[in-house]
């Protein structure tokens, strides 16, 4: 897996709570990992910290699930 | 006291705030928490000066709703002020965004621009361009970008001085069912409402008070501007006692905690004001470490609103930073409602976080609100009216300068909420020694994280994903979780297979996540007829939730549960 996926799952587990051993792509972000909206920005701001990249509205519009995001991590490589 | 805060209205304050010239004014702060320039009040309100042209150019009325979709920042601001010059009414209103599809915040919006008859929402190009996807067409026709209003020439208006009846500005608020409200804020309450909450703050602390009487004190504030909390409490009572005002963008707040506390611990004499979670979210996210040479020995007056106040997570936060010299004291619990412009009560003692129980066997002990604010009455009253004693639970009714005109376009909810001049707030409560105490709410609305969630919202998702054409109901409630309410929607169905049961659950906290954003704590199904409802067949939230907190739903087993 690149760098920038285990950046994605790091952020992720240290936001959710979630162990990262138990991230899976098919996870629903709200309904299975319980990002409030509180949780939901900071996920986006440490992944915009992390990864270097701008995550505008509409991209993140598009994002759901765990596989959203690691998909979101290729395409800001 | 200075002139602004003696100003009748809201349209006099800003002209004596404009011509006061005092020093201080607001401060944009960036998403890393660095202050930018300061621009004075007199300069921003000459920048709305323009604006208040620009729109005129647009072809903007006198008392024509003006929709404001915008985020924090400058373009909000002149805005916001330049509409309430050109004496229109402003109406912020959140700015559709966030993780996954906000379809319903759209949606959402599109029913206000519709319920209160509003031509132009000024928000960004993405607005317009989802609109359409959304099949909104008559929002996305609305839309006019800040840009646009920036390249008009301003254009000359007759300035009329308003009454004191007038409306200065709409807020926007939720209702139970449908599409949110929207408050006509009156010029007197508008400006009269950050006189009453500065002079509650001073009363209570002889600091405080020298310090706005010099002008040497700064609000620092992340709080959405469509939000009362942040637009009455934070924008305008800055403003109008010529206070520094720091301000961030929510999305700073949640994403870097820190920088709030950093930049209150950087100003000799700070005001903040934050819902209960924003307490809480810094004593678990915020290491003293993580403030290098802050100083919250000056932050006086740490308020608090907007959502049940929890006297463990003020304890939390007030250990947590005493070692940089948080005064617990500085706790202010403080109630408030759009409906009365805001401020209904404040916590004057300087007494931190007080509870007190209800008389006889009313219920466990809640946290102490403070006496109303200035020219300002509470009275709690039985169901059939009555006023009741000391220390009786009952509904709470306001009465004072910031009541508001009703509802726009809403004669029946007006007459709900406004009775002989009082305010029907729809929430419980007692008051003891002329101070309030919330115990709950007769509204049925969800605060999850300082947020108003309506309960239909979370309804229609779970019965639309059920499938039943109108068929299926739902009832959704908030039952209160370690950090706060948490969202929990109980749904009657036919089918009882325990595995397309779980099927199903997982299917409306997906759907309500998607178009909400919110997770569910729970969701139930019971049989068919099961949910409490009244002879005309509206579901009863409330008995719904007792039911569920009793365990006394009969709820129907799902296959892993």
């Amino acid at each position: 897996m690149s760098d920038r996926r285990e950046v994605v799952l790091d952020v992720l587990a240290l936001v959710s709570g979630v162990p990262r051993a138990s991230l899976r792509p098919e996870q629903d972000l709200v309904a299975d990992l319980g990002l409030d909206s509180p949780k939901a920005v900071r996920l986006l701001v440490e992944l915009e910290e992390r990864l270097g990249a701008e995550i505008d509205d509409a991209e993140a519009a598009g994002l759901s699930t765990v596989g959203d995001l690691l998909q979101l991590a290729d395409l800001h490589a | 006291m200075n002139a602004a805060l003696e100003a009748p209205t809201l349209d006099e304050l800003l002209r004596r705030a404009r011509a006061a010239g005092s020093p201080a004014g607001v401060s944009l702060v960036d998403g890393r928490g660095r202050r930018g320039a300061r621009r004075t009040w007199s300069q921003l309100l000459a920048a709305a000066e323009v604006a208040a042209g620009r729109l005129a150019a647009l072809g903007v009325e006198r008392g024509e709703p003006v929709v404001l979709a915008l985020g924090t920042g400058a373009e909000f601001l002149e805005l916001w002020f330049g509409a309430v010059l050109r004496g229109a009414l402003p109406v912020a209103s959140a700015p559709p965004g966030g993780l996954g599809s906000s379809e319903l915040a759209f949606r959402r919006l599109s029913a206000v621009v519709e319920r209160i008859g509003a031509r132009r929402v000024v928000g960004a190009e993405s607005l317009a361009r989802e609109a359409l996807v959304l099949d909104l067409p008559a929002l996305a026709s609305a839309v006019v970008t800040p840009a646009a209003v920036a390249e008009l020439a301003p254009a000359p208006f007759a300035a009329r001085a308003p009454a004191e009846g007038d409306i200065a500005f709409l807020q926007l608020t939720s209702g139970s069912t449908g599409v949110p409200r929207a408050v006509r804020v009156t010029q007197r309450g508008a400006a009269h409402n950050p006189r009453a909450m500065l002079s509650a703050l001073a009363c209570a602390d002889p600091l405080l008070e020298a310090g706005l009487a010099a002008g040497g004190a700064s609000c620092v504030s992340w709080l959405p501007l469509h939000h009362d909390m942040g637009l009455v409490g934070c924008l305008l009572s800055a403003l109008a006692g010529g206070v520094d005002l720091l301000l961030a963008a929510p999305r700073t707040f949640l994403g870097r905690p820190e920088t709030w506390l950093a930049n209150l611990g950087s100003v000799p004499l700070a005001i903040a004001a934050a819902p209960n979670f924003a307490y809480g979210l810094c004593a678990e996210r915020v290491a003293p470490e993580m403030l290098p040479g802050a100083d919250l020995a000056g932050w006086r007056a740490a308020l608090c609103g907007a959502e049940m106040v929890r006297p463990e997570t003020a304890a939390a936060f007030a250990q947590r930073f005493a070692p940089l010299g948080f005064d617990a004291a500085a706790l202010r619990p403080c109630y408030g409602l759009a409906e009365a412009t805001l401020a209904v009560t404040f916590e004057a003692r300087g007494a931190g976080v007080r509870r007190a129980a209800p008389s006889g066997a009313g219920g466990p002990s809640v946290v102490c609100l403070g006496p109303p604010v200035l020219d300002t009455t509470v009275r709690v009253t039985a169901p059939d009216g009555t006023a009741l004693g000391n220390g009786a639970v009952g509904e709470v009714h306001v009465r004072g300068p910031g009541v508001f005109a009703g509802y726009h376009n809403d004669p029946e909810a007006t007459a709900e909420s406004l009775r002989d001049g009082w305010l029907a707030t729809g929430d419980q409560g007692f008051l003891r020694q002329g101070e309030l105490y919330l115990t709950g709410r007769t509204k049925e609305i969800l605060i999850l994280n300082g947020q108003n969630l309506m309960p239909h919202e979370l309804e229609w998702i779970a019965e639309s994903a059920a499938g039943g054409a109108g068929a299926a109901r739902a009832a959704a409630f908030s039952v209160d979780g370690a950090a706060g309410e948490r969202a929990v929607v109980v749904l009657e169905v036919e089918e009882a297979e325990p595995a397309a049961l779980a099927e199903l659950a997982r299917e409306i906290k997906v759907r309500t996540g998607r178009l909400l954003g919110v997770p569910l704590a729970d969701c139930a199904f019971v049989r068919r007829g099961k949910l409490p409802k009244t002879t005309s067949g509206k579901v009863k939230r409330g008995e719904a939730r007792a039911l569920y907190l009793a365990r006394e739903l009969e709820r129907l087993p799902e296959a892993g549960a």
